[in-house]
Parts: C-alpha cells; sequence; structure tokens
C-alpha cells in the first residue's frame, strides 16, 4: 500500500538520532511549557523560530510540531492538581480532574489524562495521515452558518455543565458572552464595553477569567476556615497513583469520543481546541449513564476533554499542510515557519516534500510515545505538591495564578482585571452560579456572534440561510434535542414519582 | 437546610444585579447600529442577550422571593469576611505589582496568608515568605526565564 | 530596565548628545524592537527576521530583542514607545494600522507624530483573486457582475479600517458597484472562505496566494500594486485594468521614541541602510513578494502626514467615524 511505503519511508526520516533528539526536545519543552499556565506553545515556538533556520526543515519542524502537541500533554497538570488552567483547553479538565484529586485520586486523574492524550494524540495522527485531503475539503464546505451552528451546539451543552438551577446557568452564560463582546467589533470598528480603557480593546484574554473564576475563588473558598486540615489526601504507593482497571474501562467511550470530535472539530479553522473539549464533555456527559455525577470527579469527564484536545492537533494539522490554512494562533505561527523555510505548505506540499509530511507524521508516533514515557513518571512527582500543607499551597497557587495571567502579554492591567475575575468567581460559588456555562459563553460569545453576523450579511438579512444548508441544519436539530432533553427526564422523574407517591 | 434562606435571599440580590447589568448591556447597545447597510451591527447581538439576561434574571427573582424562606438560615459571615479579606489584600498586592516587583509582592502575600490568616509564627511566616519567592525566582525567572513585573530594586 | 539604569541611559544620552561632533552614539547594550502583535503575527515575524540578519551579518555591536506588546488593537505598543521618550535602546516596528488606529479609536493617547521616525523598510502588495472556477477571468467581469446584482457578490477580508476594505470602498467608489464585504479575523478563514465558494472575492498578499493558485485553486485577476510583479506578468495592475485609484500599500518600517538626539536617529538609520542592502534582505523580499519600500528619517515623517490625510479621507467616505 501506498500510504504504508510512504510511512515507512517517513520512519526512516523520524527515526534518524538526530531527529528523534529533536523530537525529544520539543515535546519536553511542550510539556513544560504546557505545564506553566500563560506561557503557551505559540509563544515558545516563536521564541525558538531563529535557532530554527540553522537546523534542516524536517527536523526544525518535528521540534516545532512537537512542542505543539507536547504543551497539550502539559495543560491538564496544573488544572488537576491546583484547578489552575494551565492552557485554555484544560478548563474542561479543571471540572472533573480537580473533584478526583480532591478524593485522592490526582495520580489516577493525571493518568487518565495521559492516556487518554496518548491514544486521541495517535488516532488524530492516523487520521492526519490516511484522511487529510478528503477532509480537508469538507473542512471547506463549513461557513459562517455552520459555524453558527456549531455555537449554537456548543451553547446547548449549557444544560448539561447547569447545577441545581437552570435559570443559574443560563445567566452565568450570558455573563460569559457579554465578557467575550468586550473590545473592538471586528465589522464595524466600533468599541464595545471597553469603559474608555485602551488595555480592553482587545477584550479580556479568556485565560484571566478561567484563573480568576476556577483557581482563585478556590483558594478564597477554602480560606474561609482557618483549621488546615488535610486538604488533599494523596495515597501512598504507586499503585493508588495510577488508574485502576475500572477507571480505565469507564473511559473507554470517552477515548474513542474524544479522539473523533477533537480530530473534527481541529479540521476546521473556524473552531478550537476549547471548544472542542468542551463538545467532546457535552457529548460523554449526554450519554453517559450517570450524568449526575459528571462535575463530581469522574474519569470519563478527565478522558474526554483531554483526548479531544489532543486528538485537535492532528485536525489542526490537515487544513495548515493540505490548504495552507493556519486554525489558530499556533498553527499560524508554524505557517509563519514554512514560509521562512522557504517551503510553501498548501495543496502540494505532500506530493513536493514527501520526505517533510512523512517524516512529521512518523515523528508524531514517536513523539506520542515519548510524552506516555516522559509523562506517567512525572505523575508521582508531581502529586507530591499536594502533600504541601495548605498554607504553603495557597501562597503557591496565588503566586502562579499572577506570573499566568502575566505572561500572556505582560500587562498588569490583566493583572488587575485577575483580581476581579477572581471576586466574581467566589461570589458565584457563594451563591451558586456554576462557573462553566460562563465559561462556555465567554469561549463561544464572540465566535457565535462573528459567525451570525456573517452569516446574514452573506444571505442579505434572510435568516433562512440558517436552516437551508444540510450541515447547520442537522446541527441546529441536534441542540434543539439537547434542550429538550433534560426535560423529558425531568418529565420521566416527576412521573416516576407521582406513580411512587400515588401508590 | 441551615443555608437555605441566605441562598433565597443571595438570589434576590444577585438576580437583581444581573437585571441591572442586563438593563445597562442594553442601553449601551441601544448607541450602536442594530442594522447596519451591511447587516446586523455592533449592536445586535448585545441587544438580544441584554434582554435575555434582564428576562432571566427578574425570573430569578420572582420566584426566589416568592418561594417561602426556610426557618434557621444562616451565613458563615465570619467565613465570608475572612475570604473577602484574602481577596482585598490580594487585589492591594496586585496593586503593588508595579512598585515593588513580583518577588516582593508573592512573599508579602505569602507573609500575611502564612502568619496572619493561619496564624503561625513569624518564624515561619518568614521562611515560607522567603523560600516562595526564591522558588519563584528560580523557577520562572531562571529556569523559565519568564519577564516577570520588577519593581525598582531590578526584582 | 529599572528606572535608575534608565536614568543613566539618559544621561549618557545626553552627554553624548552634548558632546563634540564626532561622539557618534553607539548602543550599549541590547536593543529592544517592540511590535504590536504577538508572537507569529505579521509585525513579529519581521522583527525576528531582523534581529537574525542583524546578527548574522554582524551588523551592529549588540544583540536586538523582539518584545511583544500586544493588545489594545495595537494602542497598548504604541504607548509603551511613546511613554519611552528619551530612551535609545528601544525600536519599534510600525505598520499602516499605527497610522490608521488613532483616526479611528478615541482610546488613543498617542499617535505616530509622539514619536521618532526611523527607517520605512517594505512595502507590500496585494493581488485580488478569485476562485478558479469563477466566471471572473478580469476585473472588469467582477465590476460589471457586481453592478448588475447589487450587494450580492461578497468579498472576505479583515477589519473596517484594512487595506482590503479600503480598496474596496475606493473601488465600489470610482466604479459606482456595490458588493458585500464579510469580516473575518484570521487570514486563514478568509481564503476558507474564498476556497469554499462562500464568498466572491478576496485582496489577498501575493505570498498567501501563491501556492493556491499554483495548484489551480485560485485566479488572481489584478493587482494592488505600482508595478506588476514578477509571478503575475500577464496580470494588470488596478491603475492599468482602468481604476485610478490611488495605490494603497501595506507599509512596514521603523520608529523609535521622540527626544532622541539627532547622531542616535543616523545611527540607527544608517544601521537599516546597510541591512536592506544585504543579500539575505534582498532575497528576503523576493521571498515575500514584498517591495523594497527603504526610506529615511526625514521622508519618512512626510510619509506619515500625506498617508494619514489620505486614510483620513477614504475612512471619511465610507463612513468610519473619525476621531481625529
Amino acid at each position: 500500500m501506498d500510504v504504508l511505503a510512504n510511512l515507512g519511508h517517513g520512519f526512516i526520516v523520524a527515526l534518524e538520532p538526530l531527529n528523534l533528539f529533536w523530537c525529544f526536545a520539543g515535546v519536553f519543552l511542550g510539556t513544560v511549557v504546557g505545564v506553566m499556565p500563560g506561557l503557551g506553545p505559540a509563544a515558545t515556538i516563536a521564541m525558538l523560530l531563529p535557532l530554527t533556520f540553522k537546523m534542516p526543515p524536517t527536523s526544525a519542524l518535528i521540534m516545532l510540531a512537537g512542542i505543539y502537541y507536547g504543551a497539550k500533554y502539559g495543560g491538564s497538570t496544573t488544572a488537576i492538581l491546583l484547578n489552575v488552567p494551565g492552557e485554555s483547553a484544560s478548563v474542561v479538565t479543571c471540572l472533573d480532574g480537580y473533584q478526583m484529586a480532591r478524593k485522592g485520586r490526582a495520580g489516577a486523574a493525571l493518568g487518565i489524562a495521559a492516556i487518554a492524550s496518548f491514544i486521541a494524540g495517535t488516532v488524530g495522527v492516523v487520521a492526519l495521515m490516511l484522511v487529510a485531503p478528503p477532509l480537508a475539503k469538507f473542512g471547506l464546505a463549513f461557513s459562517s452558518p455552520e459555524y453558527f451552528a456549531l455555537m449554537v451546539l456548543g451553547l446547548a451543552m449549557v444544560v448539561l455543565l447547569a447545577g441545581e438551577s437552570l435559570v443559574k446557568a443560563l445567566l452565568a452564560m450570558l455573563v460569559g458572552l457579554w465578557i467575550a463582546g468586550m473590545g473592538i467589533d471586528l465589522f464595524s470598528d466600533a468599541s464595545r464595553f471597553t469603559f474608555g480603557n485602551s488595555e480592553m480593546l482587545d477584550g479580556v484574554d479568556f485565560v484571566i477569567v478561567a484563573i480568576g473564576v476556577f483557581a482563585l475563588s478556590e483558594v478564597f473558598a477554602n480560606m474561609e476556615q482557618r483549621e488546615e486540615g488535610t486538604m488533599l489526601p494523596v495515597p501512598k504507593g504507586l499503585r493508588n497513583l495510577l488508574p485502576t482497571m475500572a477507571e480505565l474501562k469507564a473511559c473507554r467511550f470517552a477515548f474513542l469520543n474524544g479522539s473523533v470530535v477533537g480530530f473534527i472539530i481541529g479540521v476546521l479553522p473556524g473552531a478550537g481546541s476549547t471548544i472542542a473539549s468542551f463538545i467532546s464533555y457535552g457529548l460523554e456527559k449526554a450519554v453517559s449513564k450517570h450524568p449526575e455525577k459528571f462535575g463530581t470527579g469522574v474519569p470519563e469527564g478527565v478522558a474526554a476533554p483531554e483526548g479531544a484536545n489532543n486528538s485537535e492537533t492532528g485536525g489542526a494539522l490537515v487544513p495548515l499542510l493540505t490548504l495552507g490554512i493556519p486554525g489558530s494562533g499556533t498553527t499560524a505561527i508554524l505557517l509563519a515557519a514554512f514560509v521562512l523555510w522557504g517551503l510553501k505548505p498548501g495543496p502540494l506540499m505532500i506530493q513536493d516534500n514527501p520526505e517533510l509530511f512523512w517524516g512529521l507524521v512518523a515523528s508524531m508516533y514517536v513523539g506520542n510515545v515519548m510524552l506516555l514515557v516522559l509523562n506517567l513518571p512525572l505523575i508521582p512527582l508531581f502529586a507530591q505538591i499536594l502533600k504541601l500543607p495548605s498554607y504553603l499551597l495557597y501562597p503557591i497557587i496565588l503566586g502562579i495564578s499572577l506570573v499566568g495571567v502575566y505572561t500572556v502579554s505582560s500587562s498588569l492591567f490583566d493583572c488587575y482585571m485577575l483580581a476581579a475575575f477572581g471576586l466574581l468567581g467566589y461570589l458565584m460559588r457563594r451563591l451558586d452560579y456554576p462557573s462553566a456555562p460562563l465559561i462556555l459563553g465567554l469561549v463561544l460569545g464572540d465566535a457565535m456572534e462573528r459567525a451570525l453576523r456573517q452569516s446574514l450579511m452573506m444571505s442579505q438579512g434572510d435568516l433562512g440561510i440558517l436552516v437551508s444548508r444540510p450541515i447547520s441544519a442537522t446541527m441546529l436539530v441536534l441542540a434543539v434535542l439537547l434542550l429538550i432533553m433534560p426535560l423529558f427526564r425531568k418529565f420521566n422523574s416527576w412521573r416516576v414519582r407521582a406513580i411512587e407517591e400515588n401508590g | 437546610m441551615a443555608q437555605k434562606s441566605w441562598f433565597l435571599k443571595g438570589d434576590v440580590v444577585s438576580g437583581a444585579v444581573l437585571a441591572a447589568l442586563g438593563v445597562y448591556i442594553i442601553s449601551e447597545a441601544r448607541q450602536w447600529n442594530y442594522v447596519g447597510p451591511e447587516g446586523p451591527g455592533p449592536g445586535f447581538f448585545p441587544m438580544w442577550y441584554g434582554i435575555a439576561m434582564v428576562v432571566l434574571s427578574l425570573w430569578l427573582v420572582v420566584v426566589s422571593a416568592v418561594r417561602p424562606a426556610v426557618a434557621g438560615a444562616k451565613v458563615d459571615w465570619k467565613g465570608v469576611g475572612r475570604a473577602m479579606l484574602v481577596w482585598a489584600v490580594f487585589a492591594l498586592c496586585t496593586a503593588l505589582l508595579k512598585l515593588l516587583g513580583l518577588l516582593t509582592v508573592l512573599a508579602l502575600l505569602t507573609l500575611f496568608i502564612v502568619g496572619v490568616m493561619y496564624g503561625k509564627s513569624l518564624k515561619i511566616a518568614c521562611a515560607a515568605a522567603a523560600g516562595n519567592a526564591l522558588g519563584f525566582y528560580l523557577v520562572f525567572s531562571l529556569a523559565l526565564n519568564v519577564g516577570l513585573p520588577v519593581g525598582p530594586l531590578g526584582f | 530596565m529599572t528606572l535608575r539604569t534608565s536614568i543613566i541611559m539618559a544621561a549618557c544620552a545626553a552627554a553624548l548628545a552634548a558632546g563634540p561632533a564626532w561622539a557618534q552614539f553607539k548602543p550599549t547594550k541590547p536593543v529592544e524592537i517592540v511590535v504590536h502583535t504577538g508572537p507569529g503575527g505579521g509585525a513579529d515575524v519581521l522583527a525576528r527576521f531582523m534581529t537574525q540578519l542583524i546578527e548574522k551579518e554582524n551588523l551592529a555591536p549588540v544583540r536586538f530583542q523582539v518584545n511583544n506588546r500586544d493588545g489594545g488593537g495595537g494602542l497598548r505598543a504604541m504607548a509603551y514607545v511613546a511613554e519611552k521618550k528619551g530612551d535609545t535602546h528601544t525600536i519599534a516596528i510600525f505598520t499602516g494600522n499605527w497610522l490608521t488606529n488613532p483616526l479611528v479609536r478615541a482610546e488613543a493617547k498617542f499617535t505616530l507624530k509622539d514619536m521618532q521616525p526611523v527607517a520605512r523598510l517594505v512595502l507590500e502588495p496585494a493581488v485580488v483573486a478569485v476562485k478558479a472556477d469563477a466566471p471572473f477571468k478580469t476585473m472588469k467581469d467582477f465590476i460589471e457582475a457586481a453592478k448588475k446584482t447589487p450587494g450580492t457578490l461578497k468579498q472576505s477580508g479583515g477589519s473596517q479600517t484594512s487595506r482590503d476594505n479600503v480598496v474596496r470602498q475606493l473601488l465600489m467608489k470610482s466604479t459606482g458597484a456595490n458588493w458585500a464585504y464579510i469580516s473575518f479575523p484570521g487570514g486563514g478563514e478568509r481564503i476558507a472562505a474564498l476556497l469554499g465558494g462562500h464568498v466572491n472575492m478576496m485582496v489577498i498578499e501575493p505570498q498567501e496566494a501563491g501556492e493556491h493558485i499554483k495548484a489551480g485553486n485560485m485566479r488572481v485577476i489584478a493587482q494592488v500594486a505600482e508595478k506588476r510583479l514578477a509571478p503575475y506578468p500577464n496580470v494588470p495592475t488596478l491603475k492599468e485594468a482602468g481604476y485610478e485609484i490611488p495605490n494603497v500599500p501595506q507599509v512596514r518600517g521603523v520608529v523609535m521614541p521622540s527626544g532622541v538626539a539627532p547622531d542616535v536617529v543616523a545611527y540607527y538609520e544608517d544601521l537599516f541602510q546597510r541591512m536592506v542592502k544585504t543579500p539575505t534582505w534582498r532575497k528576503y523580499l523576493e521571498d515575500q513578494q514584498f517591495e523594497d519600500g527603504f526610506q529615511k528619517s526625514v521622508e519618512l515623517g512626510k510619509f506619515f502626514d500625506t498617508f494619514t490625510n489620505q486614510m483620513r479621507e477614504i475612512l471619511k467616505e465610507a463612513g468610519t467615524p473619525v476621531v481625529r
């Protein structure tokens, strides 16, 4: 088979000692910047770019791609241990990952995150290898109406993320939409909700809100009691630090779900890994036999979003390598790197540079194995941080939050906003408003408004464009189903209760 | 059940605040084009979520005000006070970043949390403060070469 | 940099400026290049290429470092540079946005008038592209089709103040045709919308379009350039096609904080003059299909004035509120 021969050739390239070394350097660096909140793969790749001009392009690409997917492995660590999302896509991992850690299953959560990342990352590469060109065509069929429907589908997840009160969840989501709308309006250049402050023109960075609402509010809530307590039990012994068979078995579907959802959303240039992880989490909860346990620390709740986040990498490389279209900040830098090396990603790239394409694909298999081998032994090490007494742990979390926010764009204003969002998060927690819908609204709001307005511009104001296109119509129907599903459940439980009470 | 009525009251207050936010959003949105020559304008989307916010929050206020309060409600005001104190100090620390730099601020914050909030001895608090600042210096400035906010003394 | 060293630096600079004429300024510590985009943005990539080139060709005694001051729609970087008055070790990459943004943003505290022009480096031309299977073979085909069904043809592009829209406004005004403009935040999405057949036309950088044209997915129908670009010898510029509109280049160059002595400006001016003469730079321009736009400090200052006035008129005509 052609693919196998090509892949074989790719492995010859990827397994050259020098390329193996660069691959390791890339995934190692990626893990480090992924663990540190605020530091992202985009900035790291840009900083290393000048160094790579002296390297052969294939080696350089293998290393830079290693940073890209390696960072996604690392992102879950602080999310699970400290409730500090290491990068935007790990926000969803906080929901169940941190709760698992609170139950003494920190090691298991980290292990599941690593395994899900490995499986989904590998599936993503397989898919990239096998279906890249046809799938790129599918990605092009997506335009604004489809993106709008995708965002609606994403927002419909709010019913799955809601706690006791759906009204409060919806309100939190609306606040998220409001925050998402701050800054310059792309279409009219009007500045909205900036309070006349030039620092607000680009809107509020997602990381600031996520860290404030998740990490800071957690610290403030824990400070209510003076007793230190043993906040997070860390069981001894290697066995307790790794996921059990039962936990892994519970994640079977989540591994698959994360892999597929992540890859498909990755192919779309206008979506992104945060949306992928939200949708994968929602899907997992929707089909689960025990949806009510989500958010209390179920392993599937870690596996699905972490898988989606990693498989998204393979997906995002599809439009980049086959069309020369970057879908995210990181892939945009990779594109810039290609151009500086004199390579031109695009429809002809796989034909013109087979060594580079197949070498990269093969190196991603190798890199994923390296990441698993690198990350599993680190788990017991990382879990040790939870052994710190809480009076030491909390200042560290506050410090990491500050540094994480500051590194996003070296702005002190962002630190002030962090304090504000920490307060918001604490108040929401005290008043029983769920925080995940706020983040959901924040992630989707901007893209959703944009897609809606683009659609209506395309159709000259005719709303029919949203339902007359098959892909968007299908997704809108799914969203409606998702919205009415809990009503059925509620109705069912009423009925059961009514029957029991009558009987 | 103990906290139920406080939550109800909290719902009324927070609902009212959100309704006010919704009204503010609508009033701002009215200043921008709702529909322009090219299509929906900048006021289009905020108008709709503003309206949704007002409707939902008023609904929340009405429902929770009507629901009978459960007796014996109690809020751990002392706990809330402690949390708000930590928040206030944290906010003050961010304001001091420009003046003192991150490491000094972090040391002060650690000193406060360990010494005041947890009532540890001054010795432990100072050691924790120094250790934390040193750790951040080693990890972020030295190993990762991240630019941190610095004070006038260069750290 | 600490306050104390900056005071010392300023004192040194003042001493140098006041000194005898042969006391030429030379940087004594790493020079900061401020860019208004995050890593990977257009200005950032250019700045990183320049740091690399300056080091490789040994053009300066010190290293140059990129400082990303992204955010605030570019205003943050401008404020950062303007507030460093008198700093001799800070320079910045400006783009057309630095000229247009203060015109439309009430939040802007500074304009390029608050900075010292150093050198203009590149002019980036553009091409007008359609999908390969589109019925439009020439610009005229497109304009005629747009006249027949006003408002139904679509162009994908960036924000309202971007060059793409300015070219559209100018073309619509001079021909009386009318088509829609749909903003997308990322260049990738703009291309995807065109290739997916969701829009009909876009103004695109030639280097970005290159591969799509080679692969037979896109066709160039006109060029937004003073003279024809080497890869498209048979495609007319807008002027040649009969559309008398002012050429709107995307411009990039170097400015620095105001209040520095003339010998400091002269030093950087000379540095970049030496830089643009290197074969590596020539090759870079060729690869990226940029036009050489080198101008010295004084001419650049004049360019700022004319460009700003031109943009003000264009924006006013496009109905964008202009604040200064």
